[in-house]
This record gives structure tokens, sequence and C-alpha cells, in this order.
């Protein structure tokens, strides 16, 4: 079924070019194109990086990053010795990899189902309401979670006409239940947003595949095993790549706007860690620091899942 | 395809709406605001553009407001003000540093060190002479107290200034709160402790747990989010009778500074929220609320009292209380005078004026006419235009009758209040230096909050029988005033700009940190001498003693400059 | 004959798992339909609501004090006109070009013969998780003329690393076939791209226009911190983020700056109804690129 894809990634790992001159000429629009482009990218996204010099400074925008004075590995220093920051690493992984397990999971299962929905204006009107939480900012979004989670909110009062609990749960008391509401908060909000990607790969899929599938016997259930999700595997695969160097960036707004001092020890992630101890005390270096740490976290996960990715024949990053 | 043709229409129709809309509030953007000077005005007078940039949250007027338009034509200049959006002061002013690039005028906020670092600001040591409203604005000692390390005025405080005679009414501070209905209740007694206040807030809800409309009373909440948890934090400083110095408390006495924290009085007050928590009386959803859910109690009526700034609840609350007709059940809120014990004087509401010599006011290197700049800031403290600015137009805005006293009328008051009107009318230049106080005519108040007719006029009627029943004609009056603190004051002024830089704002930063986190923690705790312990524990450990060392320091300076004028 | 009774009874058997399958599903598409249209109609609802009354909260699927107000406080903003221009211009010119820019790169990169394809790949998928941080960026930006200015908006977020693996990954997956056997016509990589990759390659644009679309739309940031001073250049976003950050921004405020800002304060009726403002184009938008999703089963039909 998926064999066309196969093939395609065999002549892709097969092919090894030699470098020569009429390869190079043969491929002149190709390397005309990536020049420019890696130009673009060396004055973009690269040049910029100068900027980690400030991780080595006592950065003061007065003096500029060439004047400031150098402190060297101080400020990681002082960073990794630093209790709070350890437990915030901890914080942002866990709801770094909850996040992604979850909105990820929900994603596809979103796709996959509105996709086996037959009337066509049903599937357009639930995909564009699914879409829609993706526009409203963290703070609607948790103003009407705390609303529903409050003491005489709608859980509690279902949770009590059930007669599941007595009093009302208080859900942002208590640490336990902070990294699920985030992550609830985080499906609530994407998962339509995050499905569009997947709904246009399913489009891609030969509608034979599915005719043939059916006069094989196979039910709905079966199809989607054996059609769709193959299907849509190079995306998931690529996406999953993505994500898992995305763990550290759980997010800022909706820990900082869910969380308050009782949930403090698993609610605050590095990017709040950032804002009250560098940001907001004038020290950029910690910002910066704090910065450096991510990018070689997030750079050492997708290195490994692009070699697992590579071992199993999966679509790769690089 | 019919459709597709609606969904077409309906986009241009949005366009079209929206294009309209927004020509019918003025000619928009066209006014080249990236210009420095545009010759505006239809005598063909040249009216000179600045431009400003305040580090802190504010509301962008537009660029056809009326009052501006009525300044610029009295003064020959016209300022387009920015203000801070979703970044803090440190950051963006150290981006406009990075960039090198500055606006005319900038108020640094907790950014302004830096920009004297960069030597982004122009001295105004050699200026302020010239300007004799500017002068006017502070005493010599005042001015000298701004004095930055080099020695050199860099900017002008803008705010608590008063001109004559004070003439507060509302108290703009901290207080416990309470609805009038429970002082009626218990037909108006003194309360005077802590203890009395909570003793009244337990048998009003216990006589009364609900309300007319029979939703239930919450006897008392605790504001905690973020920032604004002072609500729970700082009360011992007030209970023990000293002013708001923020962070420490001031001995006036040996001059030393006392960490309100730990005294006898923050563990019997805590230990009261702890005991009144397992009572009922105070909120469960206290320390976890955020300030919309709290906003949102208060607008209810249920909240039977609380402790708060006035500015953070009564423009939101206050007026959906007032909105939804609750005032008639006796919901509006009234301070009282409370402290630990009987025979302590409070000090919730201080008089005279207070400097806050942080921040302020500044004119940068990037402003191409100091003199055109300052003598505009001098024209704005002069009486004609601050009465435009704060006050508006008469005739449309106040009133003015034969004896020179202004007023408004109920229409001019609410109308005053509305974003959109305070966005095309008035134009207060609300973070250019300002008087309060006494008009110069010796009459009227320097803004409408401060005229007592006025503020009468506005009260609610449950709030005027409350203040009959203590003899009271303000809020202010609720309270009592104290003198002004001594020379030190305000110790937060200081503290607000310490960074991790040293190690006294490192201990600081993590005092918050730690108060933030336990403080809910012991009023909920089942053990109290256990919460409180375990608090103490991590308290320590942020050696708070640095500190009080740095704030002692800095209180010592203050003293010392203020003795040069003894 | 036992293995078409044995397919029968299969087919059976699976007809009666697809109805269980069809029962789950429509159950589970209603929750989650009115699990997530509730937050956008209680939006709605307050944006509709009288300010001071919504204060009280408790408002949930229908206004309680109608009134039109909080839309026309949002539309009586200033500069929303040319903000609401420069925002189209934006979007437009920004989706185009981002388009274009990702399409040709993942084009080369998808060329199983192309020389540098892994090392260009990574050079990119580098840039996804490294950062210099604001000043630095804002240094070089202002470096290279693009401070107050339209082009700020355009340039620096021409291309990404993840639209290009997502077109990439769609591009790969089209069969080779097909470029080989217009290669033996002699087109060149050009032709390929134009002629042949680029018609079939219409759901996943579709789809990264959108993306891009909706950044552009969406973005202020970039609107405040480059072209905070030139007015002419302001955004939508960024006048409505005016409006509504005054409340939001107050991380690491003090008691002491709030004082001072009372009625910066923008009411949660405003707030909703910019919001509500802001959403609208996009759900417009939304249903003509819907068509391309659909297109592309069409075309599915014919790629092999």
């Amino acid at each position: 079924m998926s064999g066309r894809r196969k093939k395609t990634k065999q002549v892709e790992t097969e092919m090894k070019v030699k470098i020569t001159w009429k390869e190079i000429k043969r491929q002149k629009v190709l390397l005309f194109w990536s020049a420019i482009i890696v130009i673009y990218g060396f004055i973009f996204c690269y040049l910029p990086l100068g900027g980690w010099l400030m991780a080595f400074q006592n950065y003061k925008p007065a003096k500029g990053l060439f004047h400031s004075e150098f402190v060297g590995m101080d400020k990681f220093i002082r960073l990794f010795s630093d209790e709070t920051f350890i437990r915030v690493i901890r914080n942002t992984l866990a709801m770094g990899v909850i996040n992604l397990v979850v909105t990820f999971v929900m994603a596809i299962l979103f796709a996959i189902l509105l996709n086996e929905i037959r009337q066509r204006r049903t599937k357009k009107v639930i995909q564009t309401i699914s879409y829609l939480p993706h526009f409203l900012s963290w703070i609607i979004v948790t103003g009407i979670l705390h609303d529903a989670l409050s003491g005489s909110g709608i859980v509690n009062e279902i949770l009590k006409n059930l007669n599941l609990t007595e009093h009302s749960v208080d859900f942002f008391a208590h640490p336990s239940y902070f990294w699920p509401i985030v992550a609830f908060a985080n499906v609530w909000k994407e998962t339509g947003w995050n499905a569009i990607i997947y709904l246009s790969a399913i489009t891609a899929i030969d509608p034979s595949l599915y005719e043939a599938a059916a006069i094989d016997g196979a039910g709905r259930l079966a199809k989607i095993k054996h059609v769709t999700l193959p299907g849509i595997k190079s995306t998931i695969i690529i996406l999953l790549l993505m994500n898992v160097g995305n763990v550290l960036n759980a997010g800022f707004e909706i820990q900082y706007l869910l969380g308050n001092g009782l949930v403090k020890s698993v609610s605050e992630t590095i990017d709040i860690y950032v804002l009250k101890w560098g940001i907001s005390q004038g020290d950029y270096a910690i910002g910066t620091a704090a910065g450096i740490f991510k990018s070689i976290v997030s750079i050492l996960l997708i290195v490994i899942a692009n070699q697992v990715a590579k071992r199993s024949g999966e679509e790769r990053l690089y | 395809m019919r459709r597709k043709h609606i969904k077409t229409l309906m986009l241009t129709a949005l366009m079209t709406a929206s294009l309209i809309t927004g020509c019918g509030g003025g000619d928009g953007g066209s006014g080249g605001d990236g210009k420095k000077t545009s010759s505006g005005g239809d005598d063909g007078k040249s009216i000179k553009e600045f431009t400003a940039f305040f580090a802190t949250p504010g509301s962008e007027i537009n660029d056809d407001n009326e009052i501006q338009q009525i300044i610029a034509e009295k003064t020959g200049v016209k300022v387009k003000e920015t203000w801070l959006t979703g970044q803090t002061a440190e950051e963006a002013i150290g981006t406009i540093i990075a960039g090198g690039e500055y606006p005319d005028f900038i108020e640094g906020g907790s950014g302004s060190p830096q920009l004297v670092d960069a030597g982004a600001l122009v001295a105004l040591d050699d200026y302020i002479d010239k300007y004799p409203n500017i002068k006017e604005f502070f005493t010599e000692q005042e001015w000298d107290s701004l004095r930055q390390e080099d020695g050199h005025i860099y900017w002008i405080p803008q705010f608590s200034n008063i001109y004559g005679e004070e003439k507060a009414c509302e108290h703009n501070d901290e207080a416990f709160w309470i609805q009038t209905r429970v002082l009626k209740w218990a037909d108006y007694p003194e309360i005077k402790t802590m203890d009395q206040y909570f003793d009244l807030i337990e048998k009003y809800y216990e006589a009364n747990p609900k309300m007319e409309d029979g939703t239930e009373n919450i006897p008392y909440t605790i504001l905690c989010e973020d920032w604004r948890y002072f609500c729970l934090e700082n009360a011992p400083q007030f209970l023990d009778g000293y002013p708001n110095d923020g962070s420490v408390i001031v001995d006036p006495e040996t001059l030393k500074v006392i960490d309100y924290n730990t005294t006898p009085t923050a563990v019997r007050y805590f230990k009261k929220l702890n005991e009144e928590y397992h009572k009922g009386i105070v909120d469960r959803e206290s320390f976890t609320q955020t300030y919309d859910e709290y906003i949102a109690k208060l607008s209810s009526g249920r909240v039977l009292g609380m402790i708060d700034q006035w500015w953070d609840f009564a423009y939101t609350a206050g007026d959906a209380i007032k909105s939804a007709g609750l005032d008639k059940q006796g919901c509006s809120y009234v301070p009282l005078p409370i402290t630990i014990e009987e025979g302590i004087t409070n000090q919730w509401h201080n008089s005279g004026g207070v400097v806050n010599a942080s921040s302020g006011l500044a004119v940068t290197t990037s402003c191409d006419d100091v003199e055109a700049a300052l003598q505009f800031v001098d024209d704005l403290l002069s009486q004609e235009i601050h009465d435009l600015r704060f006050w508006g137009v008469e005739g449309t805005d106040y009133n003015k009758n034969e004896k020179g006293e202004f007023s408004r009328t109920d229409e001019m008051r609410t109308r005053c209040a509305d974003t959109a009107y305070k966005a095309s009318h008035m134009c207060t230049y609300s973070y250019f230096p300002q008087w309060g106080g006494t008009s110069r005519d010796n009459i009227n108040a320097m803004s409408p909050s401060g005229q007592a007719s006025e503020f009468y006029d506005g009260l609610k009627d449950d709030v005027k029988e409350c203040f009959d029943a203590y003899g009271a004609k303000t809020y202010v009056e609720m309270l009592g005033t104290s003198e002004a603190p001594g020379a030190w004051y305000p110790m937060w002024s200081y503290s607000n700009n310490i960074t991790t830089n040293t190690d006294g704002g490192m201990a600081w930063t993590k005092m918050g940190e730690i108060k933030h986190e336990y403080l809910p923690k012991v009023v909920m705790a089942k053990d109290f001498e256990k919460g409180w312990d375990e608090y103490m524990e991590a308290y320590k450990k942020c050696k708070p003693e640095d500190f009080l060392a740095e704030m002692q320091t800095e209180l010592d300076r203050r003293m010392e400059e203020a003795a040069k004028y003894q | 004959m036992e293995n078409t009774e044995n397919k029968k009874r299969r087919r059976k058997k699976s007809s009666n798992a697809d109805i269980a399958f069809t029962v789950f599903n429509s159950i589970f598409m209603i929750i989650f339909v009115i699990v997530t249209l509730y937050p956008v109609l209680n939006t709605l609802a307050i944006s509709f609501n009288d300010g001071t009354d919504a204060l009280r909260g408790g408002i949930h699927l229908f206004p309680r004090k109608f009134t039109l107000k909080n839309y026309t406080t949002v539309l009586e903003k200033n500069n929303l006109v040319t903000g609401a221009i420069v925002t189209v211009a934006r979007t437009v010119i920004g989706t185009l070009t981002a388009l274009l820019a990702n399409a040709i790169l993942a084009f080369i990169v998808s060329r199983p013969r192309f020389m540098f394809r892994k090392q260009l790949s990574l050079f990119w998928v580098v840039t996804m998780y490294v950062n210099g941080g604001l000043i630095p960026t804002f240094i070089l930006f202002k470096g290279l003329g693009l401070t107050n200015s339209f082009w700020v908006y355009i340039i620096p977020g021409m291309l990404s690393a993840f639209n290009m693996l997502v077109i990439r990954t769609y591009m790969n997956g089209l069969p080779d076939s097909l470029v080989e056997s217009a290669q033996l016509d002699g087109a060149g990589y050009t032709t390929i791209f134009i002629k042949i990759i680029s018609p079939l390659c219409k759901p996943v644009y579709a789809t990264v226009a959108l993306f891009v679309a909706v950044g552009q739309w969406n973005s202020w940031f970039d609107a405040m911190l480059y072209n905070r001073m030139s007015s002419e250049y302001t955004t939508l976003q960024y006048e409505l983020m005016k409006l509504l950050s005054s409340v939001t921004s107050t991380q690491g405020a003090s008691a002491e700056t709030m004082k001072n800002a009372v009625g910066a304060v923008t009411p949660v009726s405003v707030r909703a109804a910019a919001t509500i403002i802001t959403m609208l184009p996009i759900i417009c938008i939304y249903p003509f690129l819907q068509k391309y999703f659909v297109t592309g089963l069409t075309l599915g039909g014919v790629k092999e």
C-alpha cells in the first residue's frame, strides 16, 4: 500500500551523487538558489547567534556586546547551582513531554475520525469549528478554564451530581492536577489547528487504495489501520521529530496564567524563570544562557531522534 | 458558486465596514508621525511634534484627540505617546538602548538606570531654573534627592505632588475594607482592631449567610495573584501602625529598618487568617483565584470584606456594584482604621506628597530641541493647561459657577469615564508631571477626584449614610490622616528598583518567591505552628539580613541627605 | 466457495464494527464540537455584553445586558485603518513570498540527486532551535535598515524550516516517475518545479499558505518592536494589542506603577470584541482554502 513511498525512500538513500563538474553543471539552478538561501539563512538565522556572547558577559545595553565585561561561565554556573533552575527544567520537560504526547495523539485521532465523516458539509463545519479556539488568546482560554474548574464551576457540579465527591475539588490548589490541566488546555486550544496538516496529508492518499482495501473486505477500522495511517505516516514522523526538539518550549503564558503560589513548585517553566530572574532584573545573560542550554538540548534531542528514524528507515529531518 | 459570492461579499463588507468606522474617527494614521515636525492647525501656525515612550502600561489616545489639539494650539506642541505593550520595562528599554534611537521624551520605569548608563538622557540641572513652573514643582531638597551618582538630575517624577492644601477625599491606598451593610447591621460600631474586624464579619455572616437574592455571602477573600499578593503579605506593617514603606518598616525613633515579615504582629495576623480559614470565613478559593475571578466576586456583592488597594478594585468592582444597584443593599466598601491592638495610631493614610525618585519623565539626547520640550512641560503645569488636562473643556466636561467653582453633572461624570470618550476627547498627558491638591485659584482641586463637592455628589447612598454615622465626609476621614512620614519615605522607591546584581537584591527577589509560595500554605496549614516554622526555615535561607542591610544603607543615605537641609 | 463464505462473514462482522465505529465517532464529534465551540460562543456573548456588567462573571452563552458598544469602542480605535491596510498588505505579500521561498527550498532539498541535500536540510533544521535573542536580532535588523520599515514583516520570516519540511515531506511522497519522464523529455529543474511538482502540491501549498497567512495576520510583536515609532507601519493586531495588553502585560508590574496606570485597564468585554474582530476574516478565508484540500483527493486519483 505504501509501496510507492517506500520506493521513493530507497531511491533517496541509495542516491549518493559524486560531486563532479558535470553534476555541478547539471544542478546549477539548484545550486544557484541554494546559495541565495544559504546567504539569507546565514544573515537572518545565524548572524544573530553572535548574541550568545551575552551569556558570558555582564551585558549592559549601554555598553553593547563588545564592551561589556566578560564573566566566563559564571552565569551557567549560577544557573545550574540554583535548585530552582533544576526544578524548572524538570517542570518544563515534564509538561513538554506530556503536551507533546497528548496533543499529538489527539490531533491525529481527530484528523482521522473527521476524515471518516461522510457528509461533506458536516465535515467542513466541524473542521471550521475545531480550529477556532486557536485564535483565542491564552488569557481568554485560561479564564474559561478557571471558571469551569472553580468551586461552583461546571466540573465540580458534575462531580457532585455523580456523587464522586462531596466537597468541591479545588483543582488549582493541588500540584498533582496542574500538569494534566495544562495538557488539557493545550489539547482544547490546538487540536483542531494541529489536525489541519494531517487532514491535508490525508487528501494526498490515493483513493484507489481505499477501493482496493474495500474489495479485500476491509472494514472502516481496517482501512484506517492499513490505508490512512500508513498514508500519513511520513507527515507524522516529520512532525514528531520536529516537536521532539521542542519539548523544552513547553510554554510561558499558560503556566503563568494558570499557576499560583500553591502550585509554584510544578508550574514554573524555564521561560518563566528567565523572565523573573533575567529579564525583570535587567540581567540579559541569564536569559541567553538558558536559551543556549535549551538550544543544545533541542539539537541533541533531534539528532538522536533523527538517528532513530534513520535506523528504522523512516522519513528524516535531514 | 453562489455561496462563493456570498463569502466574497461578506469579506468585502467587513473590510469596508472597518474602513468606514475607522474613517469616522478622523484622518486615521495619515499624519506623518515618524517626522518630528509637521505643520498643523488651520491658521498655518506650525505645531512641533514630539514623541514619547512610557515603559509602563497605558492607554493611547487618538491622533485627532480634541483636547490634545487645543493644547497644541495653545502651546505649539503635540506629543505622540506610546506605551509599553507585551514586554517588561527593562526589556523594552534594553532594546531601545541597543537601537540607539530614542523618542524625545521617555519614562524608563525600572529601566531608568540603564538609560543613564547609556548616556541617553539630557541632564536637566541647567535648564530647570529657566522654567518657573518646573522649578516650582519641587523644593530644592527634593530636586537634590533626584540627583544621580554623577550629580545630575535626569528626570522629573510626575506623581503625588501636592500644590497648596491637600484635597484627598478618596483613600487611593491600601486598607481593610468592609461592606456598609455589615456595619449597618451592627449599628455602626467602632472597629479598631483586627480581631474586632473579623469578629464582626463572623457574626454578620452567621446571621446573614445569604444575600437578598439567595446567593451565598463570602465573608472574607484574599487576592493573591502574582504581584497583587500584597493583599496578603504586607498588612503587618499597617497593623503595627507604620506607613506603607512597601518593603520594610522604618522605626522613626531609632531610624533602623525592621523586617515586617517576622514581627510578632505578622505571626498574629497570619495565625488569625489561619483560624478564620478553618472556620470557613476566609474564602477557600483565595489562593487560587485569578484577578478576574476576584473582581467578579466583588462585583456580585457577595464579599463582605477584604484587604486591598482602592485603585485595584474601585474602578472595576466598585462601578459594577453601582451599576447593578447593589449599593442599595449596602454592598459598597468603606475602609476601617484597623491596627493590631487598640491605642496604636494607624497610618493607612498619610498626607503630603511622595517623591518617587527612582524614575520620571526624561528628555533624551535624540531630542533636537530640548528647550522647546521643557517649555512644553512647563506649559503643561500652568493652571490653564492643567485644568484642560484634568478637568477638560469648560461647558463640555465641567461647569463653572459664578464663584468660580467647578462641578460636573452625572452625565459629564459618566462620559469622562468612558473608554472611547477618553481616547477621542480627554488628553491628560498622564505621564507628564502633574499636581494634586488645590488649584492656583484657591477654590478648586487640581483634578475632579479631589473636589469635595464633586466627590460627595458622586457618592453612593449607602456610603453617605455610613459616613454620616461615623461623622466622616470622606474615605480619608474614615481612617484619619497622619502626618507625612520622615524624609526617608517611601522606602519602596528604592526596593522596587534593586536587582539580583547585589546580595540584597538577590535576597529580596528570593524572599518574594518564598513568601508567594509559603504564605498561602501557612494560612491553609492544619497546624499553624508547624506551617509557620517551615515558612520561617525557608525564609531564613533567603538571607533576609542581606536585604535589610542594603535597605539600612539606603535609609542612612537618605537621612544624611535630608540632614543637609535642617 | 468457502472463501467467499468467509469473506461474507467477515464483511458482516466488519459492518457491525462499522456501525459501532460510526456511533462512537458521532458521539466523539458532538462532544468535541461542544467543547471547542463553547469558548468561542462565550467570548462572543461577552463581546456583546455591557462592560461593567460583564465584570460580575457568570455569562455563558448569551449576553446578559446587550450592547454593541464594545465593538464601537474597538472600531473607533485610532490608526485602525492604517493597521488594517498594513496587515492586509503584509498578509498578502508575506504569504506569497513565503510560499514561493519555502516551496523552492523544499523542492531543492527533495531532489534526490541534489548534492548538498542533507547539509542544506540540516542547515535549516538547526534554525528551528537556535535563537540569538531579542537584542542581537534588533541590532542586526537595524543595521540592515529593516527597522521603521514595512519589509521587516516580509523578509526576516520568509523562510521557515517548519514550512519547508511540511512541503518537503509532501513532495517526497510524490511519485518519481512523473519527474523522471519529464527529465527524459529534457525538462530542466525550473520547468519541473513550475509545471509538474507545484500543481500536485496544491493541498500542501494551501496548508502552508494558511499557516503563514494566519501567522502574518496575528503578529504584532514585530510591529511593536521594530516600528514602535513609525505609526504608518502599525498593524491591526498591534493596535488591538495596545488595547488588550494594558491588562495582560502586568507581568512583573508593581503596585506603584499600576496605581498610576488606572484607567489603562481594558474591560474584558472589549477584549472579547477585539478577539472576535480578529477571528472574523480568518473564518471567512478558511473555506476558500479548504477547497484545495478536496482538490487533492481528485488529483490523487491520477497520480500513479
